[in-house]
């Protein structure tokens, strides 16, 4: 009998530890996830080989008459609003394709992005938005539409946009437009052809 | 009282010649600008603050001081009005501090003048700004702003946020002026236009900082792209600046018709 008991003790022992094992793993890398992301623990296992894309219209600059002309790209489709959200931000500094221009200076880089449950995107980028941007009210409007628009046009849970700089919110780019409060998208300035 | 009365005398005698000089002065103040209402006039940008740059180098900053000088001039010279500019040399001003200075004065107009920048050089033309209002959000701060009674909103400036709510009051200055903006936007453009010959990029709405506060009709002027090496060339040219002042001057003053 105290054999037995014994066995039984040591399985036991052994089962927990092999769940505290397995507990701490998966707790671990649920840290490394960006916040806002979805777990999707179900899907990344099972790996899709091939990555389905999705058609978003981002919004770029038109110089001659400062209008936002739409241009549609693919981007890797993912289940994190949050991610689809990245991918339109690194398109729109990587520029247009048919010769419009990105109202983001190409140094910029995307530092971290946001949404919260009331739909706001927190858009924060790189001090290189303010250094390389031109000033002028007609680049600042357009520099803030161009994000705005793009994002709210293409992914639903995404209402207003605030922008922030290297974490911190800022007066205005260049002395111009205030960008102490969110955007609502403004589609009046997107050229109607 | 028991006082004694040589020292009632010792008292009255300068008490008197500082009430008198009290009262010579505040006559003085109140003749010299009784009649005088104020415009104030706002040079973009100034100090480390350089504005939009041209392909020649030329800066934002000192065009606008220059058109400003000349505005002023234009004005005080055919019209009853005192002008305060916010700046008149090459110095920073936060934008706090441009509107505080239209609200000090107790200006009746304040005009933001500027020269555009793009990212490349096709971009031209000129257009004026006036206050936009996100709508949901600012119906919110009225709300609030209703909801608060005076003696609340004092017991809540007694609180740390004092900075907070004084802007927050500020930012509403500009909202009960919007119509007015706009009227006096479009008098200047029009005068823009007919002065100036560059394209009429017409009159505009947007969320500007240093708009939100200001507690009379406000607007921004944007004359010409500096970031366009052709109209760069138009804006260094003293002719030119007069020409904008001129515009200006008359929107203003066909504005002003209006509400007298």
């Amino acid at each position: 009998m105290d054999r037995t008991k014994a066995i039984l003790f040591f399985v036991l022992v052994f089962l927990l530890v092999v769940l505290a094992f397995i507990f701490f793993k998966n707790s671990g890398s649920e840290r490394i996830k960006k916040p806002g992301e979805i777990p999707q623990s179900a899907v990344s296992t099972q790996a899709p080989i091939e990555k389905s894309t999705r058609k978003v219209t981002l919004f770029f600059l038109r110089e001659e008459d400062s209008q936002l002309v739409p241009e549609e790209r693919d981007i890797v489709s993912d289940p994190s609003t949050v991610r689809e959200a990245e991918a339109v931000i690194a398109e729109l500094i990587r520029g247009s394709q048919t010769g419009l221009v990105s109202s983001l200076p190409a140094e910029t880089k995307l530092v971290q992005l946001f949404i919260t449950k009331e739909g706001v995107a927190y858009v924060d980028f790189s001090k290189d938005l303010v250094d390389k941007h031109p000033s002028g009210s007609a680049a600042e409007i357009s520099t803030v539409y161009s994000i705005v628009n793009s994002l709210a046009y293409n992914l639903k849970p995404i209402k207003k946009v605030f922008i922030l700089i290297e974490g911190e919110e800022r007066e205005t780019l260049g002395g111009h437009i205030s960008l102490d409060h969110p955007f609502l998208p403004d589609y009046s300035l997107i050229v109607k052809e | 009282m028991n006082m004694p009365k040589r020292t009632v005398k010792v008292l009255c005698g300068p008490g008197l010649v500082l009430l008198a000089l009290v009262l010579a002065l505040s006559a003085a103040g109140a003749s010299g600008s009784k009649e005088l209402k104020t415009i104030v006039i706002d040079p973009g940008h100034g100090g480390m603050d350089l504005g939009a740059k041209g392909k020649f180098g030329t800066l934002e900053k000192n065009i606008t001081l220059a058109v400003s000088f000349k505005l002023k001039a234009l004005i005080e010279q055919n019209l009853p009005y005192r002008v305060v500019l916010t700046r008149d040399k090459d110095i920073d001003v936060s934008m706090e501090n441009r509107s505080a200075i239209a609200n000090n004065n107790d200006a009746v107009l304040f005009i933001s003048i500027h020269t555009n920048g793009s990212f490349r050089k096709k971009a031209q033309g000129s257009e004026t700004f006036f206050l936009s209002l996100d709508a949901p959000d600012e119906e919110t701060r009225k709300l609030a702003y209703m909801e608060n009674t005076s003696s609340e909103l004092e017991k809540r400036i007694e609180d740390e946020n004092k900075d907070e709510v004084k802007t927050i009051l500020w930012d509403m200055a500009q909202s009960a002026y919007i119509k007015q903006s706009s009227q006096l936007a479009e008098e200047i453009q029009k005068e823009l236009n007919i002065f100036l010959g560059t394209e009429n990029r017409g009159i505009k709405q947007a969320p500007f900082k240093v708009l939100k506060g200001v507690a009379c009709p406000a607007i921004l002027v944007e004359v010409a792209f500096i970031s366009n090496p052709e109209e760069e060339q138009k804006l260094i040219k003293d002719d030119f600046q007069r020409k904008v002042a001129e515009a200006i001057y008359q929107g203003l003053k066909k504005y002003t018709k209006l509400f007298s």
